[in-house]
């Protein structure tokens, strides 16, 4: 299709709508997205408003939006009466646990499945991957019997064994540690490196942002795990936070919603932890989902 | 790669030696004859209990009593959840051999499940060698908390189902609580009150529907055995249940009853009654203190539940167990602290303190008795009726039969399915439950 | 003539394969060996509460395909392929749109989409007891929103017709954040020549958008269905926090039915059996997406 070619002032009135149309649909889309945006933020703000008003207050018939008394003893209540500080120490160590094995197990063979050769390494391989198609959630049934027999219900080893190590977690650093180049690993041979020198000193650094990423997703994933926890942990004494917040809830059920002000707070405390470390580690986080997305 | 594979295999092969026969956890069967159950030596152990929030500080008096007057040995009493979290608690401790408590309560029907899975130490030895008065419990008692002959568990916080209803209003309106199953329509018809649409504002009574311990005796009194005497088949289906069944729905649709089930079914039904929005309510006898502590504005009373050719009621609370896989220290030590427990002196403490009923004979049968119909007088309705009170069914598939039930149940009353199409699909689950688990 | 391998190079191939040793022998114990366990236990009566148990061949089978386990099963293979359905929607639409909505380069809209994506980092087990209050009937803050609109109370979590959607709130609450980044990572990847010569030939931004963005995100597309389906599969914490499988079953997702045999009914030969069954369809629907994906997508030539 030709155009006529447009006289100066009729080109300068297109020029003017099309920006004109442009700031519409700019401010529209603002409009939108901060919309959006307080509608998914709203659990959240609505869990900790909750958290720090009083017991009338929440069941008042007319909600109210900002709490009228700030009642930060609702945490220490929750922190004390509900033991969510054994809670959090239970939750620290199994998730330190799990993410230094995985990191030692996961850059280990890693690097035996990307910079050395040895027989049997595909096969090898390939069975390593093959258990990121077995769910804990038809294997938990064996194991849990396995750790009972063993005594080690209740246990930080028991919390700890099955996420020991992880599939995704050996073929990411794999990835990573294929693109170092081998001369590196030759000029570190030659300088009387060993197999952990050259893992630590050269592989580890060269690939730092990988690291951190999939060990940020490690810890999320080990902090927020519920399905095996309460499985081997049904007692108060190895009881780790995602558990122990849904147990206080039902365990108020006798009273119900009277006591929301204080499973509020206990669900701040549960949460608070990996809210902080995405604001802290946003770039990393973020970039992990992306990467496993550009394969 | 070849030997890789072989190694591995045979390791596999090892490991699943180790696992084919299962978990033969076979208990060591006493050695000596002679068994001390005396406490030699300072021990400390753990009682779970089920008693919500509301009695912890009588919980603490009591255990502190024992405390301070048993030198050798300390009691750390613990709140578990409800009787169903307590119940998966403690058979998957007992699974794992540890993290058991040295007593454990439990709710009554898991009697015969935990005396046929060996989870329960036999007390009968015990009671024996220290000569202790069990029959001062009554026959209905002892039987409710043996399993084929075996004293498994002991009585501990006795309930029995009860009607809370609204005094102040009854005498007000006149209405009066039938005796008989028979009588409740016109019951429920007058003591219901509507809106000018037809919505119910004032329910006549609400039924529980989350557990079947309240419903239950309603069907025992109409001639249901539920489980037959085969033991492996049900008669719910049969042609008394069925008429019941739809008397019920039928009071549901009318608007004079709601079946009350799901998550906070007790708590609304309990702020129903304190806000008049119903004028009775069927519950457990173990709650009247909080009903008296949580109503302020009428009286409170309690009525036996209307009954049919019998007016039986069901032994409901719970039970003491020791379980079996404890050493004989723990085991001693939690013999000790169970028979505090039970005393009578301790039982009048629960009574006073909860709703529970004193289980005593030589309590019921006497002036103790009377004075502690003085204090509670709405128990009268319950003392009348104490040879009422039965032994639950047992049956280790108990439990099963109990979910099916409460799963039909609730689709019948809420949602108002066909009662004859669904009762006869639940029987035959039950029935393929109760031939499995006998 | 083959050539002997000299004992140094044996012992440096021996130690490179012990690197790997430690992750293969966990992964044989902890993984493989307990999926050859709960195939056997698929095969006796056990019952946790017993210390014994015996092999009844295929009963339990005969309970899953013939027996009274039969409808349960259907039951929920129904309501777990209606929740999957309901993830992959979320996700993948919801993902879209919300990319659209929060593409801008600019200071604010990062913030904005940190935002978004934040609910990720929430345990699903914990934003489920949120919810549970925000949904509560009587006085749950989104009731009272329905009713300032005018409205009646929903009651979410005690409808059979209704709760599962509650449970999809709760997801899609948590994963269209997820979905957004992605296609946003993804959109930033297509080269913005296309949108150029499109532009200078006079197509919409709705054609741009049908015919150019859609086919090349189709990479992505096939990613976020793949693992969100697998993962959709395998729900478990919004169901037990949320609704405990009700009301009447009509939540009970397979992973809940099989964690309620195992662990509140100790009925470990017939959870064992289901968890055996939902092995395999995974496995088989594993499968079938990599053949899939090996056909239809567009790459950028």
């Amino acid at each position: 299709m030709t155009h006529e070619p447009l006289s100066h002032d009729q080109a300068a009135l297109l020029n003017q709508r099309a920006i004109a149309k442009r700031k519409v649909a700019t401010v529209l889309q603002y409009v939108f997205a901060i919309a959006v945006t307080l509608f998914m933020i709203f659990p959240l703000y609505w869990m900790f408003i909750t958290s720090v008003k009083s017991q009338e207050e929440v069941l008042l018939a007319l909600p109210t939006f900002w709490p009228r008394e700030w009642h930060f003893e609702n945490y220490r209540n929750v922190l004390s009466r509900a033991n969510f500080s054994k809670y959090y120490y239970n939750t620290i160590i199994m998730t330190a646990g799990i993410l230094f094995s995985q990191v030692v197990t996961g850059v280990l063979a890693a690097y035996g499945f990307s910079k050395v050769r040895f027989k049997g390494q595909k096969i090898l391989f390939l069975i390593v991957l093959g258990a990121l198609m077995i769910p804990l959630q038809v294997t938990f049934i064996p194991l849990y019997i396995m750790f009972a027999n063993w005594k080690l219900t209740d246990t930080f080893l028991g919390l700890i064994l099955p996420e020991m190590v992880s599939p995704y977690y050996i073929f990411m650093m794999r990835q990573a540690f294929l693109t170092v180049d081998d001369s590196y690993i030759e000029a570190a041979k030659l300088d009387g490196m060993g197999r952990l020198g050259i893992i630590t000193r050269v592989l580890v650094p060269m690939c730092k942002s990988t690291l951190i990423t999939i060990t940020l997703v490690t810890f999320t994933n080990g902090w927020n795990s519920y399905f095996w926890p309460k499985i081997i942990a049904k007692n108060e004494t190895r009881r780790v936070l995602t558990v122990g917040l849904v147990h206080l809830r039902n365990t108020f059920a006798g009273l119900d919603t009277m006591n929301n002000h204080e499973i509020m707070a206990g669900a701040v405390l549960a949460v608070l932890p990996v809210i902080i470390l995405f604001f802290v580690f946003q770039k990393y986080m973020l970039t992990g989902y992306e990467k496993t997305a550009m394969k | 790669m070849k030997k890789i594979v072989l190694l591995s295999a045979t390791l596999l092969l090892a490991i699943s030696m180790l696992f084919a026969g299962g978990v033969a956890e076979s208990k060591a069967a006493p050695a000596a004859p002679a068994v001390s159950y005396e406490v030699t030596e300072p021990i400390t152990i753990e009682w779970w209990h089920a008693l919500e929030q509301q009695y912890w500080p009588l919980v603490d008096e009591i255990v502190g009593g024992f405390n301070s007057t048993h030198p050798l040995i300390k009691v750390e009493a613990k709140y578990i959840g409800n009787y169903t979290t307590l119940n998966e608690t403690l058979v998957a401790a007992h699974a794992a051999g540890t993290g058991l408590p040295a007593l454990s309560a439990a709710n009554t029907p898991y009697v015969a499940e935990y005396g046929k899975g060996g989870l329960t130490e036999d007390l009968t030895p015990y009671i024996k060698a220290t000569n202790y008065d069990i029959d001062d419990f009554g026959a209905g008692m002892i039987a409710a908390t043996s399993y084929e002959g075996k004293q498994v568990t002991v009585p501990f916080l006795i309930s029995t189902q009860v009607m809370y209803y609204n005094k102040t209003m009854a005498e007000k309106e006149g209405i009066v609580i039938p005796a008989k199953i028979d009588d409740m329509e016109a019951f429920l018809a007058k003591a219901t009150k509507k809106a000018a649409d037809g919505t119910t504002t004032r329910w006549a009574t609400i039924i529980p529907g989350w557990d079947q311990w309240y419903f239950e005796t309603f069907y025992l009194n109409s001639g249901v055995k539920i489980v037959n005497d085969d033991r492996v088949s049900t008669d719910l289906a049969g042609p008394a249940a069925t008429a019941l069944t739809k008397k019920f729905q039928d009071w549901v649709k009318k608007g004079y009853t709601y079946w009350a089930s799901g998550t906070s079914a007790s708590s609304n039904m309990r702020q129903n009654f304190i806000d008049q929005k119903a004028f009775s309510v069927i519950h457990t006898s173990s709650l009247y203190n909080t009903y008296i502590n949580l109503v302020k504005d009428f009286e409170v009373g309690m009525a036996w539940l209307p009954a049919g050719e019998t007016k039986k009621s069901e032994i409901g609370g719970s039970v003491l167990l020791i379980p079996a896989k404890n050493d004989q220290k723990t085991k001693n030590a939690a013999w000790e602290f169970l028979q505090y427990l039970i005393g009578k002196d301790v039982n009048m403490k629960w009574a006073d303190g909860t709703g529970y009923i004193p289980t005593r004979n030589s309590v019921l049968n006497t002036s103790e008795g009377q004075e502690f119909l003085q204090r509670k007088p709405a128990f009268k309705a319950i003392f009348d009726n104490l040879d009422e009170i039965n032994p639950r069914i047992q049956h280790a598939g108990w439990n099963q039969l109990a979910t099916i039930w409460k799963s039909y149940l609730d689709q019948i009353m809420i949602e108002g399915v066909s009662v004859d199409e669904n009762l006869q699909l639940m029987a035959e689950e039950i029935n393929e439950v109760l031939a499995d688990s006998e | 003539m083959k050539q002997q391998k000299s004992l140094h190079r044996r012992i440096q191939e021996g130690k490179d394969f012990g690197t790997v040793l430690p992750a293969l022998l966990f992964l044989g114990i902890f993984v493989y060996y307990p999926v050859v366990q709960v195939v056997r236990i698929s095969f006796t009566n056990w019952n946790l509460i017993n210390d014994n148990y015996s092999y009844v061949g295929m009963k339990n089978w005969i309970w899953l395909f013939q027996g009274s386990g039969t409808k349960y099963l259907i039951n929920s293979l129904k309501v777990t392929a209606l929740y999957t359905i309901g993830e992959l929607a979320i996700t993948i639409i919801g993902g879209m749109l919300f990319a659209i909505i929060f593409n801008r380069i600019t200071k604010s809209f990062s913030v904005m989409r940190a935002l978004v994506f934040l609910p990720k980092y929430v345990a699903m087990s914990s934003a489920a007891v949120v919810f549970i209050w925000i949904l509560n009937t009587q006085n749950g803050i989104l009731n009272y929103f329905l009713e300032q609109l005018g409205q009646s109370r929903v009651n979410w979590l005690g409808d059979r017709n209704r709760a599962l959607g509650s449970i999809l709130m709760l997801t899609g609450w948590r994963t269209v954040g997820y979905g957004m980044m992605i296609y946003i990572a993804s959109m930033r990847g297509i080269s913005s020549s296309y949108y150029e010569a499109a532009s200078i030939d006079g197509a919409s931004k709705f054609v741009q958008f049908t015919r150019i963005t859609l086919p090349l995100l189709s990479p992505t597309t096939l990613f976020l269905f793949v693992t969100t389906f697998i993962s959709a599969m395998k729900v478990f914490q919004s169901v037990d926090v949320l609704t405990g499988g009700g009301p009447y079953r009509s939540t009970e997702v397979i992973v809940f039915m099989i964690y309620k045999y195992a662990m509140e009914d100790f009925r470990m030969d017939r959870a064992a059996t289901i968890a055996v069954f939902f092995f395999v369809i995974l496995l088989a629907i594993t499968a079938a997406t990599m053949k899939i994906s090996s056909k239809r997508v567009n790459y950028d030539a």
